[in-house]
């Protein structure tokens, strides 16, 4: 298992550790209730070390035929969400995407995807790729007062990044306005060791730490996807109501989303809300239901501090997707009632 | 009352434990039941209870309730077999009590001993302690 490089100073402030796709990562150090209130209402930080980030060398046109967003517009820096897919139009991954110049590229990636993404690089182009997870550690700062607690507004605009930048006092390779919560901030790229003296002035200045787990409940509040559970080398973006391709480009995978563009799909990713008060989670698999009919089943599924409910998503029949109506949720033998959602949930 | 500190997590030494991680405090013919330090930071925020009825009868080793945390949902086992008398409703609505204080506002039954024998095949805060190390 990898570990990440930050563990040394999380331990001290509190972390409680667990498996994440292979990487022992800090899941949450009080309650990720609060850690997720945190960010909803304050600012909190979060060790992103795991996932994937790699550079890509090479010609332009190479990647812009296995990513789904065009790399090609001159005004082009930052694309996030983007994805790679395969033929029949499934999710290799989906990832973000960082143009340094026509011939260089930086990629983050989710963690469990991180070798096949460069295997799937290397085998559809002649680009060079050199793995830059284990070099440094990454940093997000995400909330709505984040600004104001960090002390100033950046001058980068949402989706814009610097190279080789100074954040809070220190050198930092990368440092990007975005994030995956819903809510303002900002991702850092930086040693290990300027990153953990990094933690230390965020704490100083009330940022609190947060775990993954509260970044899988602000993630579903706002149904952002995870790889893996929510979509997968079966699922396509058409189906997981999933908007990062651009229609007038090719790339592997177009074919497919042209033709479920045009002729629709058999099922689509929808989110629900328990009822108030219900205090079961259905689990990835459950199965949903109209009128005894099974139309669907469970992806993801939470408990949202900020609804003060148990939410979700999963895929249902498109024909199905009736959205503000209700549906049965089976948890543990016994139906649920939940309310057919549109995202985001909040 | 002593706390008995393995770790992070704590053991207090004036109750009996279960394999599956439940403290059972015994005052006359009457078992209080309630789950470890240990369990609830093992299990993480628990967001929700299904506790068994009152007068319900239960059977040492029988699952009796659920506790769904964010990571999973586990089953709640008797220690001992009897009546259940009474149960924390509280945690209904406030699940997180368990997180907060397990061993004192986080209790969540109580039975009336049908076997006092049994006692004696429930752990020791010493065995307790013990299989906590194990883990």
């Amino acid at each position: 298992m990898f570990k990440t490089p930050l563990s040394t100073v999380e331990e001290k402030i509190g972390a409680n550790f667990g498996e994440f796709a292979g990487w022992e990562m800090p899941m949450d150090y009080t309650s990720y209730q609060d850690e997720h209130m945190a960010v909803r209402q304050s600012a909190a930080f979060f060790d992103l070390s795991h996932m994937g980030r790699i550079r890509i060398k090479g010609k332009k046109e190479e990647l812009d035929k296995i990513v789904t967003r065009s790399l090609l517009s001159e005004n082009f820096r930052m694309i996030g969400p983007s994805a790679m897919l395969n033929e029949k139009g499934g999710f290799i991954d989906d990832i973000m995407i960082y143009k340094v110049s026509d011939t260089e590229f930086l990629m983050v990636t989710n963690a469990i995807n991180r070798e096949k993404d460069v295997n799937w690089i290397k085998h559809n182009s002649s680009l060079e790729v050199e793995d830059l997870t284990f070099d440094y550690a990454m940093l997000a700062i995400q909330g709505r007062r984040v600004w104001e607690l960090l002390g100033y507004k950046t001058n980068l605009q949402p989706l814009q990044f610097v190279l080789n930048s100074n954040f809070l006092g220190e050198d930092v390779f990368l440092l990007s306005r975005s994030g995956w919560t819903g809510e303002d901030g900002l991702e850092v790229w930086a040693k290990a060791e300027v990153a953990e003296r990094i933690i230390n002035k965020l704490m100083e200045k009330g940022i609190k730490p947060a775990g993954l787990i509260a970044r899988d409940s602000l993630r579903q509040e706002m149904g952002f996807v995870l790889y893996g559970e929510d979509i997968d080398e079966n699922t396509t973006p058409v189906e997981a109501r999933y908007w990062v391709f651009d229609l007038d480009k090719n790339f592997i995978g177009k074919e497919k989303i042209d033709e479920q563009l045009k002729n629709g799909v058999k099922r689509i990713r929808v989110g629900f809300k328990l009822q108030k008060g219900i205090r079961a989670i259905p689990r990835h698999g459950y199965k949903i239901r109209i009128l005894e009919t099974e139309v669907g089943e469970v992806t993801s599924s939470t408990y949202s501090p900020y609804l003060g409910r148990v939410i979700g998503m999963g895929y249902i029949n498109s024909s199905n997707a009736f959205f503000g109506f209700h549906a049965n949720i089976e948890i543990r033998g016994k139906d649920y009632r939940a309310k057919i959602s549109d995202f985001p949930l909040i | 009352m002593g706390e008995i500190k393995v770790g992070k997590y704590i053991v207090l030494d004036d109750r009996l434990y279960t394999e599956t991680d439940e403290w059972v405090k015994i005052d006359g013919d009457v078992a209080v039941v309630g789950i470890t330090d240990y369990a609830q930071k093992k299990l993480r925020d628990i967001v929700g209870i299904e506790l068994p009825k009152v007068n319900q009868e239960v059977k040492a080793g029988d699952p009796v309730g659920t506790i769904e945390s964010v990571k999973a949902a586990s089953d709640l086992y008797s220690p001992l077999s009897g009546i259940v008398v009474e149960v924390n409703e509280g945690l209904e609505t406030s699940p997180e009590i368990i997180n907060k204080d397990p061993y004192g506002e986080g209790w969540m039954f109580k039975i009336k001993i049908k076997d006092k024998s049994e006692a004696q095949r429930l752990l020791t805060p010493e065995k307790y302690i013990e299989k906590i190390r194990g883990e």
